[in-house]
């Protein structure tokens, strides 16, 4: 890991991620606010007036009865997917696929650090900005829950449900970050860094959206980031984290071998 | 002893191009000038050099380290300046120096200094803004702030004002004094001829010729066009066994290359009017290269 690099790289980043993280807790606040335990039967007879497979696409189905399921299934299927998705898409094509396309990977490469510190500390910047995010969403929506309803949110199966929604976006970033490692341009990274995740995104909501679709689930990463499972504690959490973090190994990974050992166009 | 050294190095492209069996070597203070067409090898050479890409065959070394393998140490001692500059977005030339002497991980800020007032850099400048010249002075300046001992320059003048060039050539041939090994890629034959102990043409991928500015120099011939008074002076030139080019009127064209001697014992019978040197130039003997 270059200090340097991390520093400059988090100096081009951090305006992208700050955005990202107001845009997601502005959302939280308004979802959370207009949350009313007495009338969250209410809520559900008025969502159930909405085209049943829109709403089922965006995961409002079932809002559950406490404040936990009814942040959790507003929010944790929709919001806090595409928000992160595009930080992901924007940044991690950034990393590296722009500093190849651009020429400025040679400035990089000619200062004595190996390939690997550089493509490590890009790395690790993608990771934990995206740990950032997810950190300032969390103490945001908690204050939030606590300012408007003290005690009604259940802390351990939110931080939960948060740790299995980051390792997606471990998971999703490592898959941009490997196409941003291995094209030479940003046209080709940007679209397999963006297509794959997007078509991830759009297999979730059809496989959600009725029952002749919910095999597609089987096709995408966002069906590990089931918040009715992980709020009710179910032992396929334990399973989705693993295949999220394998996911995450071998993509970051890959990423940081194959950048290694390829040509580049510099 | 060889400082860069290029073995039977293979590299093609897709689209056929390359470099080819290249086999040279740089020798510790000497510098290299690296001549040949555009699309003739000139940067996938360099890229070799610098560890960017992989070859297909064969090898080179900076200093006994591997180029591909090992050089993250070999860039402690290379100053490399890239063909076409590409820096970050948004930064200005003061950021982005301090941020190349922070990764180069320099503390004598002075150099870098000496380098911006050297080149009359004005580096608060965004680079994003700047002109073609003064981005390649933010280039050199990054190539030269640590005080390398070895150069890798891509064609390290173009963009730079008629002025700015001969700063760099006193640049060059200042670190050559001090020993430095310097590499250097160009289309233009006066920086190569002022700076250059030996030159290498590339064409087509393949070396057509390496040889010694000096002694290619001391083997140039010089054509004195000499006006003489009458037909009789002609005459005595012709008759004297001096090699001559061409007669027109009472112009007559000599070629010297080391008999100055007789040439001016020669004229000294002659009614001399006027003389002309018509110099044959470097760029000369090696344009054959080209086309």
């Amino acid at each position: 890991m270059n200090k340097t690099l991390l520093k400059a790289t988090f100096k081009s980043n951090w305006g992208v991620g700050l955005i990202i993280a107001a845009v997601m807790i502005m959302y939280a606040f308004s979802i959370i606010s207009i949350y009313d335990p007495n009338s969250l039967a209410g809520l559900t007879d008025m969502v159930k007036m909405m085209p049943k497979e829109l709403v089922a696409a965006m995961g409002f189905e079932d809002l559950g009865t406490t404040l936990t399921t009814y942040v959790g299934n507003t929010y944790y299927n929709f919001i806090a997917i595409l928000f992160p998705m595009i930080y992901v898409i924007i940044v991690g094509n950034r990393l590296v696929a722009k500093h190849v396309d651009s020429g400025s990977m040679a400035f990089l490469l000619s200062t004595p650090n190996s390939r690997l510190t550089i493509v490590k500390t890009q790395a690790l910047y993608l990771l934990s900005s995206i740990t950032a995010i997810f950190l300032l969403l969390i103490l945001a929506a908690i204050s939030i829950c606590q300012a408007m309803f003290p005690g009604s949110l259940d802390i351990g199966g939110f931080l939960l449900l948060n740790l299995v929604s980051l390792l997606t976006f471990y998971a999703i970033g490592g898959i941009t970050f490997l196409f941003s490692c291995i094209f030479n341009d940003t046209k080709q990274s940007l679209s397999f860094g963006a297509g794959v995740p997007i078509a991830f995104f759009v297999l979730n909501m059809l496989s959600n959206a009725g029952e002749q679709m919910s095999w597609l689930k089987y096709f995408t990463i966002f069906s590990l980031l089931n918040p009715t499972e992980i709020l009710e504690k179910s032992s396929t959490t334990l399973i989705s984290i693993i295949i999220l973090l394998m996911i995450s190994a071998i993509t970051y990974t890959c990423g940081i071998v194959l950048f290694n050992r390829r040509s580049l166009p510099l | 002893m060889s400082i860069i050294k290029v073995n039977n190095l293979t590299k093609t492209y897709k689209n056929g191009k390359g470099i080819f069996d290249l086999d040279f070597s740089v020798k510790e203070g000497e510098v290299f000038g690296y001549l040949g067409p555009n699309g003739a090898g000139k940067t996938t050479t360099i890229r070799q050099l610098m560890g960017f890409t992989n070859a297909d065959k064969g090898s080179c070394t900076i200093m006994g380290l591997d180029c591909r393998t090992q050089t993250e140490e070999i860039q402690k001692s290379v100053g490399y300046l890239p063909g076409e500059i590409a820096f970050f977005d948004n930064m200005t030339g003061e950021a982005f120096l301090k941020f190349i002497k922070e990764m180069k991980s320099i503390e004598d800020k002075s150099r870098m200094h000496d380098l911006i007032e050297r080149f009359e850099l004005d580096p608060s400048r965004k680079i994003r803004k700047m002109s073609k010249g003064m981005k390649q002075k933010v280039g050199i300046i990054s190539a030269f702030m640590h005080d390398p001992e070895v150069y890798i320059l891509d064609e390290p003048t173009s963009g730079l004002d008629p002025l700015m060039q001969r700063n760099f050539i006193n640049l060059i041939n200042e670190e050559k004094s001090r020993g430095k090994t310097i590499l250097m890629s160009s289309h233009i034959f006066e920086e190569i001829d002022k700076t250059s102990d030996r030159i290498g043409v590339i064409k087509e991928g393949r070396l057509v010729t390496v040889e010694d500015v000096h002694s290619i120099k001391a083997s140039l011939r010089k054509i004195f066009i000499v006006n003489v008074g009458n037909q009789k002076d002609i005459d005595i030139i012709k008759s004297s066994g001096l090699e001559i080019n061409s007669v027109t009127g009472n112009q007559i064209e000599i070629v010297v290359s080391s008999n100055y001697n007789k040439f001016n014992q020669v004229l000294a019978k002659c009614n001399v009017l006027g003389i002309e040197i018509l110099n044959q130039s470097l760029e000369q003997v090696f344009m054959k290269y080209y086309g």
